[in-house]
């Protein structure tokens, strides 16, 4: 027991500060979120007003709105962008780290600068559209990030931008642990490439699939930065996400009990994530040892 | 030199414990502040500095630290500060968070001064009432700007072949014409941010009718609100930003102020400050001209925005002398001069001679629409520049503006609507 102490101190003591850090902030949060905190917080009690208030506003429907979109598109189209870079990797090919390095690389930009750059390849009047119209094309029309009904895919490119590579990577890990054996016997029963990958490598992909599901829906959900710097919630309130409105209350408007409620809303999004993968997990570990 | 002065502090402080009014204990111990602002850089940075070495030259310990950025992370410093009980001696602050922020910590009064300078009688009514919450005053404006000015681009001016300043909105729409027609790509110049937005709102509002804008948007009067004016003025958004370039996106007016020179785009409607900003950029008087913005009455109408210190309660005398000195010197006619010259904005005191080297057309012209204005009672406070209300209302609003000038399919009946109904759920 002596002996292992060092090692019980470094698992134990920073798990559990951080364990409290979370669950105190946490707590502190859903206080607030009830009591009518405007600049600094007070006690008081206001029952539901803040949360109603929250939901009834127009920017908080917009961000809801938003996230559903922006989060399936998302989450959707970097697992098959991801997967395909994954599977097109793995064909053996020459210069796959490179390769690799660069697909991963977006993964190690901020999000800010991420947000930035596409804010200036997106914008029509110097970006992209500019571009080919300066090689001629004229009618050429790409200016989603000024369109109010399109803005939010602008969001949605630059997040695929960001973290397909990590998909990717997680895939291609995968891909490469499949068992050599169930490939051969695969190559034996003449089974080609297109049907090899659908029915034998695929579905061993599964598990792997859910966690990149997961990972980038709690991404989706806690985005602020890179919102804030491709469009900062525009044109007007049109790419508005929930993670802006809890700093836009909080900071912005100085209306703490409201910002707290709209964090808290957040958080039971989250937990609709989590919350299911969790059981699943459970489940699986549960059923294992009878498989 | 901390060191020394906290002792010293202590020192003082036994011995002026019993003198209560900072005003016995300036006598006794070196003036001291502690103050916070935004202003870091640029001219606004360099306006401070200068202050501060006023305060220095009379006796003072300056201790200024800027938190760069924007204003709310200066408030978000402001609260931690207030929250740990350890205020500055002075802040910046302005509008009605003052009277907000008032309520969380004691303030400072600062009704024996203002007295003794006869300051009251040389501010703006309305701008005096903000600073003085309660009935006392417990802060100082330092500096104006009117947020509705109309900047014209010589350029444009000639492609239009016109040379008359616009008096009205009548006006306005006529001349934005002739520039499109003579080859003006967009005869308004504008930023896509949430106060360049507003502003365009506040300055069709106030120039269409100032009595409207005050009973909608700085009492919220629910009538007014859904008046005819505040529709009327919707429909003067719209055309302005129907002449806007929609690929401005949520960059910053300053990004077209190449193209406004050139004539590429005609009118800019903005604060006082984008003369400074303009004058930086390299661009020469003969560019541009300034004047005050449409009014439909003819009289100027202004849109007032003040940038202000705030005075928190502190035992320290060598604070409470410090904030002493400081009131007498941001109420003194020449610091206000200095500070006006050197930020392109107008001194608080309407008493102050423009006439001298040192002041710009654009500030003479500021001043003296300022006097017209508090003369026919058109001064009014801005709401873009968090002037009219608090930050939340604020937000409400301009939500529903700015979001009124990216979609143009919301009808300004509809927006109307809106308004009345963000001001509702915001209260």
């Amino acid at each position: 027991m002596v002996r292992r102490l060092p090692e019980y101190l470094t698992i134990w003591v920073p798990l559990l500060l951080s364990a409290a850090h979370l669950v105190s902030f946490s707590l502190w949060t859903i206080w607030i979120s009830f009591t009518p905190s405007t600049l600094v917080p007070v006690s008081g009690w206001v029952g539901l007003r803040n949360y109603t208030s929250v939901l009834a506003s127009r920017n908080w429907q917009v961000a809801f709105d938003n996230l559903l979109l922006f989060g399936s598109a998302f989450v959707l189209l970097s697992l098959v962008t991801g997967l395909i870079l994954a599977i097109l990797l793995d064909q053996r090919i020459r210069g796959e780290n490179v390769l690799r390095s660069i697909f991963l690389y977006p993964l190690a930009v901020s999000f800010v600068v991420t947000g930035t750059v596409w804010s200036w390849l997106l914008n029509p009047g110097i970006g992209i559209q500019k571009l080919v119209h300066d090689f001629g094309w004229t009618s050429f029309r790409f200016d989603w990030l000024i369109d109010r009904d399109m803005a939010i895919w602008t969001i949605v490119i630059a997040a695929i931008w960001q973290s397909s590579g990590f998909a990717m990577a997680l895939f291609l890990a995968g891909l490469r642990s499949v068992d050599a054996d169930l490939i051969k016997a695969a190559q034996i029963d003449g089974a080609g490439p297109v049907r090899m990958y659908r029915r034998v490598i695929l579905p061993t992909l599964w598990p792997i699939t859910i966690t990149v599901i997961v990972i980038q829906l709690q991404f989706a959900i806690s985005t602020f930065d890179l919102v804030r710097a491709l469009t900062n919630g525009g044109p007007g309130i049109a790419t508005q996400l929930p993670a802006l409105v809890v700093y836009d209350l909080m900071f912005q408007r100085n209306l703490l009990g409201r910002g707290a409620a709209a964090a808290v809303l957040m958080l039971l999004i989250l937990l609709s994530v989590l919350l299911p993968y969790a059981a699943w997990q459970y489940l699986q570990r549960r059923r294992a040892p009878h498989a | 030199m901390p060191m020394i002065t906290r002792r010293r502090l202590l020192a003082g402080s036994a011995a002026t414990l019993a003198l209560p009014a900072f005003a016995h204990a300036q006598g006794a111990t070196k003036p001291r502040l502690t103050a916070i602002s935004q202003w870091s850089a640029g001219s606004d940075g360099a306006a401070i500095t200068a202050l501060g070495k006023k305060f220095e030259e009379r006796g003072g310990v300056w201790q200024h630290s800027p938190v760069p950025g924007f204003t709310t992370e200066m408030m978000n410093k402001l609260r931690a500060q207030i929250m740990a009980g350890d205020p500055p001696a002075c802040s910046q602050l302005k509008g009605p968070e003052i009277a907000a922020w008032s309520k969380i910590a004691p303030t400072v009064s600062l009704d024996e001064l203002v007295a003794a300078a006869g300051y009251e009688k040389v501010v703006a009514p309305d701008l005096a009432k903000l600073h003085k919450p309660g009935g006392k005053w417990i802060a100082l404006p330092l500096q104006i700007y009117s947020t509705n000015m109309l900047f014209l681009s010589k350029r444009a001016m000639d492609k239009a072949k016109a040379d008359k300043i616009p008096v009205t909105w009548a006006d306005f729409n006529d001349l934005a014409e002739k520039m499109k027609a003579g080859g003006v790509a967009y005869p308004i110049a504008n930023g896509g941010t949430r106060p360049d937005d507003g502003q365009k709102f506040e300055a069709s509002l106030a120039g269409i009718s100032p009595a409207a804008y005050r009973a909608a948007i700085m009492n919220l009067d629910k009538k007014a609100l859904e008046g005819p004016e505040v529709k009327a003025a919707f429909v003067q958004v719209r055309k302005i930003a129907d002449w806007m370039d929609p690929n401005v996106g949520a960059r910053h007016f300053s990004t077209n102020l190449k193209r406004f020179v050139d004539g590429d785009m005609g009118m800019m409607i903005m604060g006082g400050w984008a003369q400074g900003v303009l004058r930086n950029a390299g661009f020469k008087f003969e560019d541009f001209m300034i004047a005050p913005g449409p009014s439909d009455n003819g009289k100027p109408v202004f849109l007032l925005n003040a940038d202000a210190f705030i005075f928190w309660q502190r035992k320290e005398p060598d604070l409470q002398a410090g904030q002493a000195l400081m009131a007498q010197l941001v109420m003194d006619p020449a610091i206000q001069t200095m500070y006006s010259q050197i930020t392109g904005s107008i001194p608080v005191r309407t008493d102050v001679d423009l006439s001298g080297e040192g002041w710009s057309d654009g500030q003479r012209r500021t001043a003296a629409a300022l006097k017209d204005a508090i003369a026919s009672n058109q001064a009014v406070l801005s709401v873009a520049h968090n002037m009219a209300q608090e930050n939340g209302l604020t937000a409400a609003l301009i939500d529903v503006i700015t979001e009124y000038v990216k979609n143009k399919t919301i009808k300004p009946e509809q927006a109307v609507t809106r308004l009345a109904e963000a001001v509702e759920s915001a209260r």
